[in-house]
This record gives structure tokens, sequence and C-alpha cells, in this order.
């Protein structure tokens, strides 16, 4: 089936179906993906403010990360389960839409980020060798994640 | 008489500068909440238990200002531009009064049980009158995001 059956089929399905005749089953799916949102996007900054140096300096850079790794990774799966919900009611728009592929490559790259030379910039930052890499990989992964949210709010809009 | 004025006017009827205006007040949520809530799980002993509460604050509350910052003027400009519409709005009275109550809290908590915070910070979880304060502020600030969501559907 190709991608534009996915689509399709998550439409039809019994979450499309609820999603679409509900009257407020989109308002508060979306609000739960908007406090899924504040919490991502609060992880992120913190943990990559203490890559570039900005706070938390005095503490180890890895363990700040591994801690909000667990509110990181759980809010974006609140993300992801509250999206696929909300694209269950407008799958069709989505598909066509490109602000929502923008999105999803964005969210790809993101998290394969976060999960390889992010990393190592966390190394990097607790070794105590010079800290460019740390600092670029930041800015990198705060330009992703903000791509991300900027093309999610023009879905609607465009 | 907002409403009417050249400024709200030009506004309302951009749809580029609404628009812009608007997503720069809903991803400041992510700059004011995300960080508030990091420091009230560090106080409910949920992460960072290594690090002292007067550290994680002090990393903490610039962002959260800055957020606050960001989500007031931008907020205003919105409310410059709809303003008739968002007199009347329950939804939009509601985030107001849990905006005021959020300060509040936020207010309570700086003048009292802070005060002595290098008593207790570096206890992984913090004492009860933190914790309260804490879940208040969680609870306050999720209620502002979500009547601020549910303005549009009034």
């Amino acid at each position: 089936m190709g991608l534009h059956g996915w689509f399709m089929a998550l439409a039809h399905s019994p979450l499309g179906h609820a999603m679409q005749t509900s009257r407020w089953g989109f308002a508060v799916v979306e609000m739960v993906h908007l406090l899924g949102l504040a919490l991502l996007g609060g992880s992120v900054l913190i943990v990559d403010l203490r890559l570039l140096g900005v706070i938390l300096k005095g503490e180890s850079a890895i363990t700040i990360s591994r801690d909000l790794n667990r509110l990181l990774l759980g809010s974006l799966s609140v993300m992801v389960l509250s999206g696929i919900a909300l694209l269950s009611e407008e799958a069709g728009k989505c598909y066509y839409s490109p602000a929502f592929r923008w999105k999803m490559a964005l969210l790809a790259a993101a998290v394969v980020f976060y999960f390889t030379l992010h990393r190592l910039a966390l190394v990097r930052a607790d070794s105590g060798k010079p800290t460019l890499w740390p600092r670029i990989a930041a800015c990198i992964s705060l330009l992703l994640w903000l791509g991300v949210g900027v093309a999610g709010r023009a879905i609607g809009l465009l | 008489m907002l409403y009417r004025s050249g400024f709200g006017t030009m506004l309302r009827e951009s749809n580029n500068a609404f628009s812009v205006i608007e997503s720069v007040h809903v991803l400041s949520i992510t700059l004011l909440f995300g960080t508030i809530a990091v420091l009230d799980l560090r106080m409910l002993g949920l992460l960072l238990r290594s690090v002292s509460v007067s550290s994680v604050a002090r990393s903490v509350l610039p962002l959260t200002w800055s957020g606050f910052a960001v989500s007031v003027v931008s907020g205003f400009l919105l409310f410059w531009a709809e303003a008739e519409k968002m007199y009347a709005n329950p939804s939009f009275r509601a985030k107001l009064l849990l905006l005021a109550l959020a300060g509040i809290n936020a207010l309570v908590f700086h003048s009292t049980i802070y005060r002595r915070v290098h008593e207790w910070e570096r206890q992984h979880v913090s004492p009860w009158r933190a914790r309260a304060t804490a879940i208040t502020s969680l609870m306050l600030w999720s209620g502002v995001i979500i009547a601020g969501r549910a303005i549009a559907y009034f």
C-alpha cells in the first residue's frame, strides 16, 4: 500500500472516525499536543543551553541529559500519539501539505540527530576538551526542533 | 477602542502579521512553561536530583522570564487586534484569571519557603510547601495553555 493509502487508512480507522465526528475531540487532542510541545521544548532548551555552556555549567552535561531524556522522550511520545490522532482527522489535507512534509522531515532529522551526533557532543562537553562541537551540535539541535515547531504552525496557516 | 485603532485593524486584517505573532505566542510556551516545569519537577524530586534547587532555579528562571516577556508582548498584540471579541470571551477571561493565580503562586513561593532554600535545596525531594507550589504551578500553567487554545472555540 502506497503512502497515500496509509493516510487514507488512518482517516478511515476507528480513531479517524472518532476524531472527525467528535465536537471537542480535535480541541482536546490539540491541547495535549500543545502541553507536550511545551515540555519537549523545555527539555531540549535546557540540554542544549548546557551544551552551549550558558546554564548549569558546574554540572555534568551527560547527567543533565540523562535526566531530561525521560522528560524529552516522554513528551515526544505524547506528541507523536496526539499527532497521529490529529492526522487521522485531516489526513488528506496533511498528505498534500508541504508544511506537513517539512515537519515530518525535520522531526526525523531532529530525532536521528538527538540519538547520534548529539550524544557525542554530550560526551565531548564533559571530557574537558575544547567545546566547539558541543556548541555546533546544540545550535543544530535547536534549529531542527524550532523548524519542527514552525512547520507545525504552518500546516494550519498555509 | 483598541480594536478600532489603526494598528489593531492593520494587525487583524494582515493575515501574515497576525499569523506570525500568533506563532511566536504559541511557541513561546516552550520557553515559559517548558522551563518552569523543569524547576517544578526538580522540587517534586523527579529529575536533576543531584543538582541543588537554587542551581536549577538560577538556570531556569531567566529563561522563564524571557518566555513570559515574549508571551505577554505577543499576547498583547493579539489582544489588540481582536480586543472586541476577546473581551467577552469566557475562555480568555479564564486564561487571565489562571495567569494571575500562577503569578500569585510564584510570588508566595519566592517570599516564603524559597527564602530558606539553602536549608533544603540539596534534598532529593523538596519540603511539602515547595512541592505544593510545584504541583500548583504545573496545573495553573497547563490551565493557561488549555484556556488559551479554547479561546477559538467560544
